[in-house]
């Protein structure tokens, strides 16, 4: 049977969300792997949450906020970029493959994109397989 | 070499001089312990305690973890080496201090050691710095003329690994870990109250010191004090069980060095890595 | 009984304890050595002066399962976690921390508070306490003698064992002990010269001399009681105190523990771990409010519950003087040298 990876998309509500939204009502095609969180910005993602994700059971953690210059809060992504590149560094010094994790800014009219990201993601997952070490085993 | 004794007359000195003077009411520095490997983080608060004062080569503890227990405007003097001075800077642009509240008696020293293991302290455990990056008072000679050894050169090794035994070595040193919790305490900038383990609503972690609480734990704590940690080591000396958590706090501080081309605690003007951005940060750093 | 063996023979002995049991015993670690449960007897290392971590973690781990459960939408399952029954050997236990058992016995195997795990546990252990090695020298930071306790103190052990350059001597002192000796074949009967060693470095213990407090545990409670108001001295002893729990997790008598449910999609565990007086929340109340919220309080209670009020509820200090919180305490702060101040004032 094929791996079917559990991916996490945390999507900010003004930009990628309304992506994602429009990619559902043009009828885009995109795996069905990722489950969106939305929050209100990029920037209020703790970085333990997706610590915790991956502990969890996630897969995969995808990021989604506003392009740079476009936050609804202005420079909200502008700290998140810092904070969660730190994130993505510390995951991958601990030994977890850093493919896992992977930030990308869509805005509301990019509905291609983010299946498009959707789509490459789930791929990329897929092929390095479950994620098994943060995982807690029961 | 450092001449300790001349150090400890100094502080003995300016600390009885301040005191006299009444320009602070409390001088942070190191005393007597239960016996001369032992000494102790001592605070002196009146010129009978200034006796106590002791400065020898296992005074390595980071003074700057005590200034936030003291409220808000108490005029403090503060015995500093390198790293603990840049603790203070890291500090002070994180506003819990005030440098008008401050004397740093700077220590320009090398040689210092761990009581545990009797080895020098250099810049595989800590910043490797000899001279206090800001002080008032200087309590010694300068060092200078020391081969500079980047501090990051211990992480060849664990950088060179394969991800997969990287993981490993990380997984086994933190099934180790106690929750004791002596890591945080002893950190400068671990000043938070709660500090997020604490916390049960969310709760973050497991309570129980196994794998799942402790790698979220230390994954966090790494996460937290990136861009401040200012590598004093006093973490990893503080650990019953020999955790070496200055290697991952190096490997996050030398990240963000790259990423973002400012070193912590080194100058009262900058602003802490992760409260700050520029407009021009690159995506390069997402990759 | 008295049965010997080399000490290079040291990994036939634990082979066999493997066999009947799970055998505990002194592993060297980075830091230092501990407890651990024994899977190759290469590892069994009696080259140690005294653990990190004390043993106590034989009876009280430091982590618990009582109970797992499950909580659905309407059925919510739970089910005990019963505690292993097979036969337990703690090896190589220093005479100090034999004593610290039968203190820990009072809160945990008591007439009126029997804690199943904890006294399931000792009766499935056999101890094999162990004479320090008198020709090494004392640590600073030990105190044992001020408890009467001495480096060669037999009570307490079912078996006990002695080193004789590079021999180990082993005594029964229990019937349970004597019965387990009989059945280790890999030891030989002791000669003459032995038991002479045997009894001679019992003697010697007594000489072995650590630090010494003189004073009746009594005076020592009431002198504790009469400064606890003294806010001066608590505050300047525990200036530089951390408030973190090294010193209480290395400790071998305390006792105090947290119990949490860990719950993930509805299936958790509900478990005992170990909690200090040192914690910042460790009184946090459920209204937000906290007796203790300075280091002082809390060093405070932290001496005065092992020196004070264990004295006067129980008759005995809560304290081996095994050294280890002083060890291991990250600022170097010192029980010991905290009591004989207070008894100065
Ligand atoms: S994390 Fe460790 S090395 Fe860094 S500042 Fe804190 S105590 Fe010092
Ligand atoms: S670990 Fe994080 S929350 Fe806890 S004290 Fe340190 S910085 Fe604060
Ligand atoms: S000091 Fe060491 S044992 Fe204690 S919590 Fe920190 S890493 Fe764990
Ligand atoms: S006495 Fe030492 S080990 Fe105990 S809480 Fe204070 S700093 Fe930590």
């Amino acid at each position: 049977m094929d791996f079917e990876p559990k991916i996490l998309g945390i999507a900010c509500n003004w930009c990628t969300y309304t992506g994602a939204d429009l990619a559902g009502t043009t009828r885009l095609q995109y795996p069905q792997n990722v489950r969106v969180v939305r929050v209100m910005c990029s920037s209020r993602i703790n970085p333990s949450f997706i610590f915790r994700a991956l502990q969890l059971g996630a897969d995969g953690v995808l990021v989604g906020g506003c392009h740079p210059g476009d936050c609804h809060y202005n420079t909200g992504n502008l700290y998140a970029r810092r904070r969660l590149a730190t994130t993505k560094k510390i995951l991958e010094f601990a030994g977890i493959e850093p493919g896992r994790f992977r930030v990308e800014w869509i805005s509301a009219s990019e509905g291609n994109r983010f299946a498009e990201v959707v789509e490459e993601f789930t791929t990329q997952v897929k092929n390095l397989g479950p994620q098994t070490k943060l995982k807690i085993q029961e | 070499m450092t001449d300790f004794k001349k150090i400890e007359e100094n502080l003995k000195k300016e600390a009885k001089r301040l005191l006299e003077s009444g320009e602070v009411t409390v001088v942070l520095a190191y005393g007597k312990g239960f016996d001369e490997k032992h000494p102790m983080p001592f605070a002196a608060k009146s010129v009978a305690d200034v006796d106590n004062i002791v400065f020898n080569e296992y005074c390595n503890y980071n003074m700057a973890r005590y200034l936030v227990r003291y409220p808000q405007g108490t005029k403090i003097a503060i015995a500093v080496k390198a790293a603990d001075s840049r603790a203070v800077i890291q500090l002070i642009q994180e506003e819990k201090i005030k440098k008008e509240n401050l004397v740093l008696l700077g220590i320009p020293v090398i040689g210092m050691k761990n009581p545990k293991t009797d080895e020098v302290i250099d810049s595989k455990t800590t910043c490797g710095m000899h001279n206090p990056v800001l002080y008032d008072v200087l309590l010694g000679e300068e060092v200078h003329g020391q081969k500079i050894v980047s501090p990051y050169d211990v992480l060849a090794e664990y950088e060179a690994m394969d991800k997969d035994a990287r993981w490993q070595f990380w997984k086994d040193q933190f099934d180790k870990c106690i929750r004791c919790y002596a890591c945080r305490k002893a950190c400068p900038m671990c000043y938070c109250d709660p500090c997020f383990i604490d916390q049960n609503k969310p709760k973050w972690a497991d309570k129980a010191p196994q794998s799942p609480g402790n790698i979220m734990y230390h994954l966090t704590r790494f996460h937290h004090l990136a861009g401040r940690c200012i590598d004093c080591g006093e973490c990893s000396r503080a650990c019953p069980v020999d955790i070496p958590l200055y290697l991952f706090h190096k490997k996050v501080a030398k990240e963000c060095e790259e990423m973002f081309n400012q070193v912590s605690g080194m100058s009262i003007e900058d602003k802490p890595v992760l409260v700050n951005f520029r407009v021009e940060d690159s995506d390069k750093i997402l990759e | 009984m008295l049965k010997k063996t080399a000490i290079e023979k040291i990994s036939q002995l634990a082979a066999v304890l493997m066999e009947k049991g799970t055998l505990l015993a002194p592993v060297k670690e980075v830091a230092g050595h501990n407890f651990a449960e024994i899977n190759d007897p290469q590892k069994v290392d009696l080259n140690f002066y005294n653990t990190i971590i004390s043993p106590k973690g034989a009876f009280f781990p430091p982590k618990e399962d009582f109970i797992k459960y499950k909580i659905g939408k309407t059925i919510t399952e739970a089910e005990q976690i019963k505690v292993d029954s097979k036969p337990v050997f703690l090896f190589g236990v220093r005479p100090c921390d034999v004593k610290s058992f039968s203190i820990m016995d009072i809160h945990f195997n008591a007439a009126g508070i029997i804690d199943p795990y904890w006294s399931q546990r000792r009766k499935a252990t056999t101890i094999f306490g162990y004479a320090y090695d008198l020709n090494q020298p004392v640590d600073a930071a030990d105190f044992y003698n001020s408890l009467g306790i001495y480096a060669a103190d037999p009570e307490g052990s079912d078996i006990f064992m002695v080193k004789k350059d590079k021999d180990l001597l082993l005594k029964g002192i229990t019937p349970k002990g004597e019965e387990l000796l009989a059945q280790l074949n890999t030891l030989v009967d002791a000669g003459k010269d032995d038991e002479k060693y045997y009894e001679e470095t019992l003697k010697k213990g007594k000489e072995y001399k650590t630090r010494f407090l003189c004073i009746d545990q009594d005076v020592i409670a009431k002198k504790l009681e009469a400064v606890f108001n003294n806010n001066d001295f608590w505050t300047k002893v525990s200036s530089a105190c951390l408030s973190c729990g090294a010193c209480t997790f290395v400790c071998p008598n305390c006792y105090c523990f947290d119990i949490c449910d860990d719950t993930i999609f509805g299936k958790g565990t509900r478990r005992r771990v170990w909690d200090a007086c040192m914690f910042t929340d460790f009184t946090l109340e459920a209204s937000g409010h906290n007796p203790r919220t300075q280091v002082y309080q809390r060093l405070r209670q932290k001496i005065n519950h092992k020196y004070s009020y264990h004295v006067k509820k129980y008759g005995v200090i809560s304290c081996v003087g095994c050294g280890r919180c002083t060890r291991s305490c990250p600022v170097n702060i010192d029980i010991y040298s905290i009591v004989e101040e207070a008894l100065k004032l």
